[in-house]
């Protein structure tokens, strides 16, 4: 099948660049590469004879967290040699384009990237009792599948609490910037969305959420908030002690990285909450699309969903599976307010250029509004 | 009756086959109707869509500038999850921005403002349907074309389509059960009439040939009537032939008593002169019932109407002067002048010469028993004809049709057979002609013409 080459991509030539600059460590992969340097995992294939296979998984899903998921899949399929490749979710993207039939499943959290791909045709469908079973919601047709649920969260310093009391809401923080108090100044930070992808694509889903979103901008940027490009960035000046507030950072990492700093509270907004997921699809050309499909079929199954809740922070989704790090869970507790991202064709608008160059000529805008008076 | 060559079965079949063929087509109808429709209600989504693009197109920097509204796009997919593709292309063709270089539609569009070209397309292997918006900016200063390209995939279409072509696929369906329930039911009650026809005649005596009481449609009405009418028919043959048992039984019986009679008197004659008298007596008694029994078989025969003699040309006039020769000698004996009147030319006619010859003898010998003085053989030629002449006391003109039937005397004599003229008439009837009679010349006796068919050979 070649139906495509990676060279028809010239419509999104453009924002690949952008993509590219800011991209190349998505917060996800940054948190923890300094500790392990292979971005790589290898399984050999113990067992099976001739039904041994080899089996490529490309995924923007760092090592810590990928481990336990392959542990239990090897335990319960060791006729595949796994080869797992951690990579940003920007070189994921080129890699597939570049090499199309080279990987069997690809995992990402990029998500418009990600539904681009099946748009276009280039995933192949999984049809088993349990991707049939999986929530509407959370898959698109039977080729593109969310096995993860991830709430973007809000950080802040108990000092700040102690101080101006509780934030609890995208309101309370709105507030508490337009105190315009001294100690916040430079001293608040969120992603720029002009360098990175998650933040444009967070921006993007609360304008569309609420026209308050620009009052907020504008706060931020009377604020003089620092501007980052990944969710570990934010994270490190939050643990030295550079920044009080943390807006918009992705929920699994900080519940990680913050579980040994008690001077640091996650606050998961309770007016609204982004729910950002991971997106698995199965490229039609996979070299072994048996065993990927034995694979993701075991990440929406009931035994690799419950390893996703229990031995890692990335939030399981599955409907009967309950307790701490499923998306009952945090659905209990916070109820309406969580809005996933929709797994829809509104995501491809996000990669349309025109409609980044808008929006971030908008939020420069309002971030800049303060200056201009 | 062999299955195949059935009424109903032939009926049904030509019922039926156009009732499939309609079938057919309507549901080949239905399957375009369906799709038409389909496409109707899914193309608003295209058109509702380029149309929510081309308002947000601006102009801005110099260029065409669209903010692009993700619910323009998610309007394009249903719940059946479409593919969904845009473009934005200015009036060079130059993609400004989208996430698919669609083609465009060379088609001219009907008029030069805004409009909505929809067809299916089949891109990058996947089978679209696309629409095209061409319209253009107008500002103060400006007037800039351009088109919006949108596109979908078919599944949410099809599966409509599928659910409309279903929904009729049902009543046709339900349709055509009914009409061929329908068909079966008014076909069996149409030919019951028939099998009722069939049963009356198959439960009847065979000895019975009263005629058939039924109730039928008209067109088997007169089929019954057809059957009755034979009936009738075979009815008066069978009294014929029962009466004519009878009458021969009856006419042989007479003579045969007679002779027993005359044995038993004579055997009690001792003088042998006695019995010679009454041996000849009895040899001239069974002499006529031999004749008589002759006569009976000739007749019989002659009224087998299966009986098809060949025939032979022959001359009447040859075979009026053989009568003559043949019974001149007789009717010379009792008194009777017998002559011959032939015709001018020779007059040939097919026919068996043993059986006119036998016509001829009967006719002289009745004219000679009922008291002719002058009999007269007559050739005609044109009909041609043979005639039997006398100067007797005749047949009154209302009795003369009921000499023709056999054994009907005209009054009471022991020497004729009575089956003299039936005969004649059924000889008559054999070579097709047709028996007359009428008053012999003078107004006086009887004279009895056979008027032969045809012209003469």
């Amino acid at each position: 099948m070649t139906r495509r080459g990676p060279t028809r991509t010239s419509p999104i030539r453009c924002a690949g660049c952008w993509l590219l600059a800011l991209l190349l460590a998505v917060p996800l992969a940054l948190a923890s590469r300094a500790v392990h340097a292979a971005p790589s995992l290898h399984y050999p294939a113990t067992a099976g004879g001739d039904a041994a296979s080899p089996l490529v998984i490309h995924g923007a899903l760092d090592l810590p967290q990928v481990r336990p998921l392959l542990d239990a899949f090897h335990r319960d399929h060791p006729q595949f040699a796994i080869h797992y490749r951690n990579l940003s979710t920007l070189a994921l993207h080129e890699r597939f384009l570049g090499a199309p039939a080279e990987a069997d499943v690809l995992i990402s959290s990029a998500m418009p990237w990600q539904y681009r791909l099946a748009n276009d045709g280039w995933a192949q469908p999984l049809e088993t009792p349990a991707a049939r079973r999986w929530p509407a919601w959370a898959r698109w047709r039977s080729e593109l599948f969310a096995v993860t649920f991830e709430p973007i969260v809000m950080v802040v310093n108990e000092a700040i609490i102690a101080r101006f009391g509780e934030v609890r809401s995208h309101a309370d923080l709105l507030a508490l910037l337009e105190r315009r108090d001294e100690t916040l100044r430079g001293r608040v930070v969120t992603y720029d969305p002009a360098i990175s992808g998650a933040g444009y694509t967070y921006a993007i889903e609360e304008s569309r959420l609420s026209p308050r979103y620009w009052e907020l901008v504008a706060a931020l940027g009377e604020a003089e908030a620092a501007l980052a490009g990944t969710t570990g960035e934010m994270l490190e000046g939050l643990i030295e002690g550079r920044y009080l507030v943390g807006y918009n950072l992705l929920g699994s990492y900080a519940r990680e990285r913050l579980a040994d700093q008690p001077q640091l509270r996650i606050v998961v907004p309770e007016d609204y909450t982004l729910v950002t997921q991971r997106l698995a699809l199965i490229p039609r050309q996979a070299p072994h699309p048996a065993a990927a499909r034995r694979f993701v079929d075991f990440l929406l199954g009931e035994r690799g969903q419950s390893v996703l809740a229990r031995e890692t922070p990335l939030g399981a989704l599955h409907p009967a599976l309950e307790g701490p790090g499923t998306a009952a869970a945090l659905r209990r507790r916070l109820g309406e307010a969580l809005r996933p991202i929709a797994l829809g064709p509104g995501l491809l608008a996000t990669l349309d250029d025109l409609k980044r160059e808008a929006l971030l000529t908008r939020w420069r805008r309002e971030f800049l509004r303060r200056e201009r008076r | 009756m062999t299955r195949g060559d059935s009424l109903s079965r032939r009926l049904l079949a030509w019922l039926l086959v156009p009732l499939l063929v309609l079938g057919s087509l309507m549901l080949l109808q239905a399957w375009f109707e369906a799709r038409r429709t389909a496409d109707r209600a899914f193309d608003r989504l295209l058109e509702a869509a380029s149309l929510a693009i081309a308002e947000q197109v601006q102009w801005q920097d110099d260029r065409l500038w669209l903010d692009l509204p993700p619910a323009a796009l998610e309007m394009l997919a249903t719940d059946a999850e479409e593919r969904v593709f845009y473009s934005l292309v200015d009036h060079r063709g130059r993609l400004i921005t989208g996430n698919a270089e669609l083609p465009g539609d060379a088609r001219e569009a009907p008029s030069d403002d805004d409009t909505l070209l929809y067809r299916d397309i089949a891109w990058q292997g996947l089978s679209l349907r696309q629409g095209v918006r061409r319209t253009r900016l107008e500002e103060w200063q400006l007037r800039e074309p351009f088109e919006v390209r949108v596109a979908h995939s078919r599944e949410g279409r099809d599966a409509l389509a599928a659910e409309l072509w279903r929904a009729n696929l049902a009543m046709i369906l339900a349709m055509a059960a009914l009409a061929i329930v329908a068909l079966l039911l008014s076909i069996r009650t149409a030919l019951a009439p028939l099998t009722r026809l069939r049963r009356a005649i198959r439960s009847r005596d065979p000895r019975t040939l009263a005629p058939l009481e039924l109730r039928l449609p008209r067109e088997l009405a007169e089929l019954r009537d057809t059957v009755n009418d034979l009936l009738a028919r075979m009815r008066r043959v069978r009294a014929n032939q029962e009466r004519f048992i009878g009458d021969a039984s009856h006419q042989l019986r007479t003579p045969l008593a007679g002779l027993s009679a005359r044995a038993e008197l004579a055997l009690r004659q001792e003088d042998p002169a006695r019995w010679r008298e009454a041996l000849v007596a009895m040899q001239a008694t069974s002499t006529r019932t031999a004749r008589l029994a002759m006569q009976l078989l000739s007749l019989t025969r002659l009224a087998n109407p299966e009986y098809r003699p060949e025939l032979a040309p022959l001359s009447l006039n040859v075979l009026a002067r053989e009568a003559v020769r043949e019974h001149w000698s007789s009717c010379h004996r009792s008194g009777v002048d017998l002559g011959v009147a032939s015709a001018a030319a020779d007059v040939e006619i097919r026919g068996i010469d043993w059986q006119l010859a036998e016509a001829l003898g009967n006719l002289i010998d009745n004219a000679c028993r009922y008291g002719a003085r002058h009999v007269t053989i007559r050739v005609g030629e044109a009909p041609p004809s043979l005639a039997v002449e006398d100067d007797g006391p005749g047949i009154p003109v209302a009795r003369r049709t009921l000499m023709l039937r056999p054994f009907h005397r005209d009054r009471d004599d022991l020497e004729g057979s009575g089956l003299g003229l039936a005969i004649v008439d059924g000889i008559a009837r054999t070579h097709g002609a047709h028996l007359a009679m009428s008053e012999g010349a003078g107004g006086v006796g009887l004279r009895v013409t056979l008027r032969f068919p045809g012209e003469t050979p």
